[in-house]
């Protein structure tokens, strides 16, 4: 073990922590928010969008987050040219990495959000009708925070998921922990060294995420559906 | 920038597909080995002795956390360099070794949640029922209990196999030929000309392949669950 390898990389390493965080937050994010729309087309079955988000889902599900890297960093850069004729250049490789990993994100999330808005009882819709709120209040007020609560702990398991495939952004040229600590253990070639420095920092990531999300599941547990008398 | 010309997609496949077995290969010996060490793990959850709970949840717990890129790094390029220090070689495993240990590691801390959920999942009375007509707790495990649980475990096992498959598209990271793989060396012999050809036709090949195990798996459930009350 090289200690004097450590100290001088760790700085660098842990520079690099705010990158993968950027990414995997914000592929969050617009995962979710995709997610939740495909759970709703497809538990309403509109027509043809339905279809369509279900050959998307499959899609995603079926191939590797590597495969969907390189086609998101290959494929968007051209649809883009050939769509607008805007210089595909100047766009950093994190944000194809986002595309992707939000894509990811979505199709294992809306099957998640689906299940848990099957679990909230049907006449919890009809009883927020029948007191005069509309579809949209009745969604936002009575079914989501109840959804959420039973989403939560598959969705942190989705979160930790997409923080270890953050690591493979590495592929397409995304300077996040693990492409850094690559890049330093190199020319010395102190493996040993900056891989186990960069399992801790992924332990300890990982470790407070679960953390946050467990908190947060306490939180909304008074939401949780009750089983009806 | 190139032009996207979707007849490379066709003319990809083929040769992607040369690579079938050795991913194949990969998988079946990584799945193997991931229910051995899963098992062993989930045993360890399983029982009453609190330290061995604790180390069955720590290691879960450390393999849910590590990306298993990291955990191929570690062990095909640092752990050598470890060993080394202590006088021991490694240069002569193949790398698919290095691979199927990587992914078998990985995948064991989903297995092992896996088998632990699912003989949890079989009713308590079930046991004392098979006692009280006097088998052995062995017994009782095997021809009682086990039969029960792997109805139980066959969605997610399913699930866990698709998972591990597509992780062997990893195997590329360290220089194997496997699907992915070979992939990467067709574009390469392009001079990258067809590189967004060839990825897409490599995800179509996944994506059938899953298909096809998603399936399987409903086909596998229906009939084991035929004819038992589960």
């Amino acid at each position: 073990m090289n200690f004097g390898f450590i100290r001088e990389a760790l700085p660098q390493v842990l520079a690099a922590v705010p990158v993968t965080l950027e990414m995997a937050v914000l592929a969050t994010v617009a995962g979710w928010i995709l997610g939740i729309l495909i759970a709703v087309v497809r538990r309403n079955h509109i027509p043809v969008v339905s279809q369509i988000c279900a050959v998307f889902v499959s899609f995603i599900r079926g191939v590797p987050m590597v495969i969907l890297l390189y086609v998101s960093y290959y494929a968007l850069p051209m649809m883009i040219y050939s769509a607008t004729g805007i210089d595909t250049t100047s766009i950093p490789a994190i944000w194809y990495a986002i595309v992707a990993l939000s894509l990811d994100q979505a199709a294992y999330s809306s099957e998640v959000f689906r299940a848990a808005l099957d679990s909230v009882n049907r006449g919890q819709l009809e009883a927020a009708w029948s007191v005069g709120m509309t579809t949209w209040q009745a969604m936002c007020r009575i079914i989501f925070p109840q959804a959420m609560a039973v989403a939560l702990p598959n969705l942190s398991g989705l979160f930790i998921g997409i923080i270890r495939g953050t690591a493979l952004a590495y592929y397409v040229g995304v300077y996040e922990i693990t492409a850094t600590a690559n890049l330093l253990a190199t020319p010395g070639l102190n493996f040993i060294e900056a891989y186990v420095m960069t399992t801790l920092i992924y332990e300890l990531i990982s470790f407070i995420c679960n953390r946050l999300f467990g908190s947060a599941e306490n939180r909304l547990n008074r939401f949780r559906p009750k089983t009806a008398v | 920038m190139s032009t996207f010309r979707p007849i490379e997609i066709l003319r990809a496949v083929p040769k992607i597909l040369q690579a079938f077995p050795t991913t194949m290969l990969i998988l079946l010996a990584s799945l193997l080995f991931s229910l051995l060490i899963g098992g062993i793990f989930a045993m360890m959850s399983l029982s009453h002795k609190k330290v061995l709970n604790a180390i069955a949840k720590g290691y879960v717990s450390f393999m849910r956390g590590i990306p298993t890129l990291i955990l191929i790094f570690l062990i095909y390029l640092g752990l050598p360099q470890l060993l080394k220090q202590f006088g021991i070689d490694m240069s002569g495993i193949s790398l698919i070794a290095y691979i199927i240990a990587c992914l078998s590691l990985s995948a064991s801390a989903n297995m092992s949640e896996m088998m632990r959920s699912a003989y949890l999942a079989v009713d308590k009375g079930q046991r004392e029922a098979a006692w009280s007509v006097g088998m052995s707790p062995a017994v009782a495990f095997f021809r009682i209990i086990l039969p029960q649980a792997v109805g139980v475990a066959i969605p997610a096992l399913g699930n866990n196999i698709i998972m591990l498959f597509k992780e062997t598209s990893l195997a590329f990271t360290i220089g194997v030929l496997d699907m992915l793989g070979k992939a990467r060396a067709v574009s390469a012999a392009n001079y990258g000309a067809t590189k967004l050809e060839t990825y897409i036709a490599a995800g179509l090949i996944f994506w059938a392949l899953c298909f096809l195990m998603e399936k399987g798996t409903r086909l596998a459930e229906k009939a084991y669950t035929k004819g038992r009350k589960t």
